[in-house]
């Protein structure tokens, strides 16, 4: 199902909606943020996906970390973290 | 015969008791505003600069000859097209702006002319009716010579009847603040903050850098506006009094949504022109100084002046005078092609001036630029690569300003979503969820960009979308010199 969200890529000048699938994974949401901010924003780097104040593990789907329609998500610049801080 | 100390106060004062009606049916609070009061309250409403109509019509005709001289005299297409280009574009952002806003103008004056609660409050909104429909026509006659020229300047009469969304957004702010609005609001939004305040960026601060740039039409057209300006605005400040001594909670209000509402439109009108389409050299000062100088001080002397308090988000403006405009503009590049004039990438020497300028965020901004050089560099210049040197994803937009969601830092977009009443609403920042929470009402029902593309009513594919904003290859805004920057081309030369 077609899920509409406000995508805010760290270093970008806009938010840009951006329409993903429930079944999508988060990685792939971030790919698509990071195409869609990349003739402002060196994208490289940035690897962490922050919805709701929490990093989500990439290989989750949007419907697993509960995404909602015209809702906020953040793609983040991984500062060395490990992804053990993800849950699903 | 009379002389005109006689029979002006007598003629300016003509308010009567009704016999068949009530006051309140005659002036019902849904159109003459909050806080109702009889008319015994407003009795001593006094305008501080008094004129006749006959004297009116003598000033006016006087001041729409200066112009037309000046028009004669400098005004020839060849003396636009001697301008430097992007002033010119500068120009184009003026000219679609100005002349159909004041003409709401008109509207919201004869509102005044009709509800407003004194007789001499109601006469000078007549004449301010007047004035505004001169400011609509002023700028149509003297833009409708370049259309032949350039036809990104027909925008000058469409952009307000366009689906672009900028259009969108102007037209949210001028319908709340002039078509549809109460007596008592419009003249206290109007003419205390957006005359006495944010005009003088355009009137004054514009005015000085045209001058500058050897634009000596728009400098003699928005200086004649201007003198209309200073006499129709002094309505605001009685009506004001009134409400602060009545409802002070209420005044306080409408100065804070009104501040808020004017500084988002006017740092994108006026912020961009100063900081990047006047030619460095021409520049008097930067945006944020002639903020600080003809905005800011003016606003704490009416605060002081009223007894009112500064906004509670003031903290969040003075933060937004170092970014906002900035953020607009550099998302607004990367978008060109949706608006109706063209824009110029901020060269090395530019770029320090406006580190100087702005040094808080600069380091930020200033990675954006350098991201959109490279991309120039990897493509090479020339029109058929603009396209790649162009955004694709949809913008997104605060439901309440309708502007770009651009408040914040690059670092801290402060963009938030509000869950109301089974909806969900995005806004910019805190300030406009703020004002969309007093008057949800008001503000729930607009369907902005988003919204029309999601229901189907706006395109979803970008170049259709372009179409639906009403622009055509001839006329969507591209850059100035398609990317051919001797600078950009030096190799290396994009960082400052």
């Amino acid at each position: 199902m077609p899920l509409p969200l406000y995508g805010f890529m760290e270093g970008d000048t806009i938010g840009l909606l951006i329409v993903a699938d429930e079944q999508e994974s988060v990685r792939s949401l971030a790919g698509k943020l990071r195409d869609a901010a990349g003739l402002r924003v060196d994208g490289s780097c940035h690897t962490d996906v922050v919805y709701r104040g929490i990093v989500l593990d990439p290989d989750s789907t949007l419907a697993q970390a509960d995404f909602k329609p015209l809702q906020r998500f953040d793609l983040r610049r991984n500062h060395g973290l490990s992804e053990s801080r993800y849950s699903r | 015969m009379l002389d005109r100390e006689d029979w002006l106060p007598l003629a300016r004062k003509l308010d009567w008791e009704f016999s068949y009606t009530t006051e309140q049916q005659v002036f019902p609070e849904v159109i003459s505003g909050h806080p109702w009061l009889p008319q015994s309250s407003w009795q001593d409403w006094e305008e501080s600069f008094k004129t006749s109509y006959r004297e009116y019509v003598q000033n006016q005709h006087e001041k729409d000859m200066a112009v037309y001289a000046v028009r004669d005299a400098v005004g020839r297409l060849e003396n636009v097209q001697s301008l430097a280009t992007p002033w010119i574009n500068g120009l184009k952002i003026h000219a679609a702006a100005l002349p159909l806003a004041e003409f709401t103008g008109t509207i919201g004056n004869l509102r005044g002319a009709r509800f407003g609660r004194d007789s001499a409050w109601r006469a000078m909104a007549c004449f301010g009716a007047l004035d505004e429909f001169r400011h609509t026509q002023i700028p149509l006659l003297l833009m409708h010579e370049l259309v032949r020229w350039n036809s990104q300047f027909d925008w000058a009469h469409k952009f307000y009847h366009t689906n672009n969304w900028f259009a969108i957004a102007a037209r949210h702010f001028f319908d709340e603040l002039t078509l549809g609005q109460n007596a008592i609001e419009f003249h206290i939004a109007t003419n205390v903050i957006l005359e006495t305040g944010f005009t003088n960026l355009q009137f004054v601060g514009l005015a000085s850098l045209a001058h500058e740039a050897g634009d000596y039409l728009f400098e003699k057209m928005v200086t004649s506006i201007q003198t209309d300006e200073a006499r129709h605005a002094q309505i605001g400040h009685p009506v004001l009094t009134l409400v602060m001594k009545h409802d002070p909670d209420y005044a306080q209000y409408l100065i804070d949504k009104w501040f808020w509402r004017n500084w988002h439109l006017f740092s994108i009108l006026t912020g961009v022109s100063m900081d990047y389409l006047t030619a460095r050299d021409q520049r008097s000062g930067s945006f944020k100084e002639f903020m600080d100088e003809w905005i800011v001080d003016q606003f704490f002397r009416t605060l002081d002046e009223f007894g009112l308090k500064k906004p509670w988000y003031w903290d969040i403006f003075l933060d937004e005078l170092d970014t906002y405009h900035h953020m607009i503009y550099s998302t607004a590049y990367t978008y060109r092609s949706t608006l109706w004039f063209d824009f110029v990438m901020p060269s090395p020497s530019d770029r320090k001036w406006l580190r100087q300028k702005y040094p808080k965020y600069w380091n930020d901004m200033d990675a954006v630029w350098e991201r959109i050089g490279e991309r120039w560099k990897a493509v090479g210049p020339g029109p058929d690569n603009e396209r790649l040197v162009l955004g694709s994803a949809l913008p997104a937009f605060c439901e309440l300003c309708q502007l770009p969601l651009s408040a914040g830092t690059p670092h801290n977009n402060t963009a938030n979503v509000l869950a109301h009443e089974g909806n969900d609403f995005i806004f910019c920042s805190q300030p406009c969820r703020w004002i969309f929470l007093r008057e949800p009402e008001r503000y729930a029902n607009h369907k902005g960009l988003v919204k029309r593309v999601l229901s189907g009513e706006a395109p979803t594919d970008f170049k259709a979308l372009l179409t639906y904003f009403s622009l055509t290859p001839d006329t969507w805004g591209k850059d100035v010199y398609a990317g051919d920057y001797d600078w950009l081309q030096r190799g290396g030369a994009a960082t400052p």
